[in-house]
């Protein structure tokens, strides 16, 4: 057996960097919708300070390369703290920044969607702020808010593959180890580029059912 | 804890060294993806399906695959097939490939938006198909779209930071030598998030001014 040939060992690595790929979207994408949601809350109720910090914040993120993102956290950040940070933590925290910044961006504009008359008519019938946005922005917001966020997903799916340079072994990195291995790049980087490919298809597939569903309430249903 | 700038004033003439590379990278992709999303965004509106097929499936690999996948793709498959490009040549012609999917979008929108009825004048006074597109569809199409194709130009200056796993010392390379030079990291990459922030502002806003410039005059 020649050295440069594929084994079967290389499918468990492809499985492998395939499932951290998947399970690093999964968590970063949750922790990220969480810390969006209430950064978008204290824009919702006014909050003085944080809310204009908040907005600043989410400009800063949105503005600047991941991978520098990714730097500062994983070589900057246990220098300046003189902690530890292994390369999954720091790819957890600055992925899951990253998403909450685009969260916040998607769920202000979804909130502001929603027509200030019906804001003031659900004020005249007596209902509080928490009750406004749980049962009359939320509903609407989130409808609208499906759209940019299944665009947000697919991005964020293809940006997961920039941690790969700080060494966590995920879809991209065992392609490169692959590709150094084999010698084959347009088999191995067809393959990688094809399993993205697939997920990213699978993520638009998901959010276009839940937004039909979302939607079923203004849809027109005959006479 | 301590955050020191002081002694990354030295290293001031690499930081600057890197911003042109990374400039004079986006500018050449600025230029080649907006003639592949021109090209691809006019194939995408024609009236042959095959032809409108081949665009779309461009533009779909393009946008749904990681662009450091892409770009590996092309810096280790290129050899392979006798094609030697630099890291800067193989960046600039990933950058202007991933670039052109998104313009293409953009350009598109900006083509379907035009009103039917300026295109049956057109035809109408028989004017040739080569010059409906020159004198009438383009300008209107690029006029309408030079704002989100500032939101297209800024994503391409963020994601030109790719370049540095290739090798290429532009501003985020450079950026890394000078960290491991320092042992200040935190300062460096802070610095650094701040002059990509800084830059994407200054395209945002040229982006808006131009607009203004162009569409002067109309409601």
């Amino acid at each position: 057996m020649q050295y440069t040939d594929f084994a079967p060992h290389d499918l468990i690595l492809l499985l492998q960097g395939l499932g951290v790929s998947i399970a690093l979207f999964a968590a970063t994408t949750a922790i990220g919708l969480a810390i969006g949601l209430a950064w978008a809350m204290l824009r919702y109720y006014r909050t003085p300070l944080l809310s204009p910090l908040a907005a600043l914040l989410a400009e800063l993120l949105k503005n600047s390369p991941v991978l520098v993102q990714l730097f500062l956290v994983f070589f900057g950040l246990p220098v300046l703290l003189e902690t530890e940070l292994t390369p999954v933590q720091a790819a957890l925290i600055t992925l899951s920044g990253n998403t909450a910044a685009f969260i916040y961006v998607i769920a202000v504009s979804a909130i502001e969607s929603v027509g200030r008359d019906q804001l003031e008519t659900a004020r005249v019938f007596g209902l509080r702020r928490w009750q406004i946005l749980r049962r009359i922005v939320a509903p609407q917001a989130a409808a609208f808010a499906l759209g940019p966020l299944t665009g947000l997903l697919v991005n964020q799916l293809q940006v997961t593959s920039l941690i790969s340079v700080i060494g966590v072994v995920d879809l991209t990195k065992a392609g490169a180890i692959l590709n150094l291995r084999t010698l084959k790049p347009f088999v191995v980087w067809t393959v990688i580029g094809l399993l993205y490919y697939l997920m990213a298809r699978l993520i638009a597939k998901a959010c276009a059912r839940v937004e039909t569903r979302l939607r079923a309430h203004s849809e027109w249903k005959g006479l | 804890m301590t955050f020191d700038l002081a002694p990354l004033a030295p290293y001031i003439g690499d930081f600057a060294a890197g911003a042109r590379l990374t400039a004079l990278a986006c500018a050449l992709a600025l230029a080649g993806g907006l003639a592949l999303g021109i090209v691809a965004a006019l194939m995408r509106t024609a009236a042959l399906p095959a032809v409108r097929r081949a665009a779309e499936i461009y533009v779909d690999v393009f946008r749904n695959v990681p662009f450091i996948v892409q770009l590996f793709f092309l810096f280790y498959g290129l050899p392979e097939i006798g094609v030697r490009l630099s890291a800067f040549g193989t960046g600039v012609l990933a950058l202007s490939l991933a670039g052109g999917a998104f313009t293409s979008d953009v350009i598109r929108s900006g083509i379907l938006a035009i009103e039917p009825g300026v295109l049956e004048a057109a035809q109408v006074s028989g004017l040739s198909r080569l010059a409906i597109y020159r004198r009438i569809v383009l300008p209107i199409a690029l006029r309408s779209s030079v704002r989100p194709l500032g939101s297209v130009f800024v994503n391409l200056v963020l994601t030109s930071s790719i370049l540095s796993a290739i090798t290429l010392n532009e501003l985020t390379g450079s950026a890394k030598i000078v960290a491991s030079d320092t042992f200040q990291p935190f300062e460096v990459y802070a610095v650094l998030l701040l002059v990509y922030a800084v830059m994407t502002w200054l395209v945002s806003l040229s982006s808006a001014a131009l607009h203004r410039r162009l569409n002067r005059g109309q409601g």
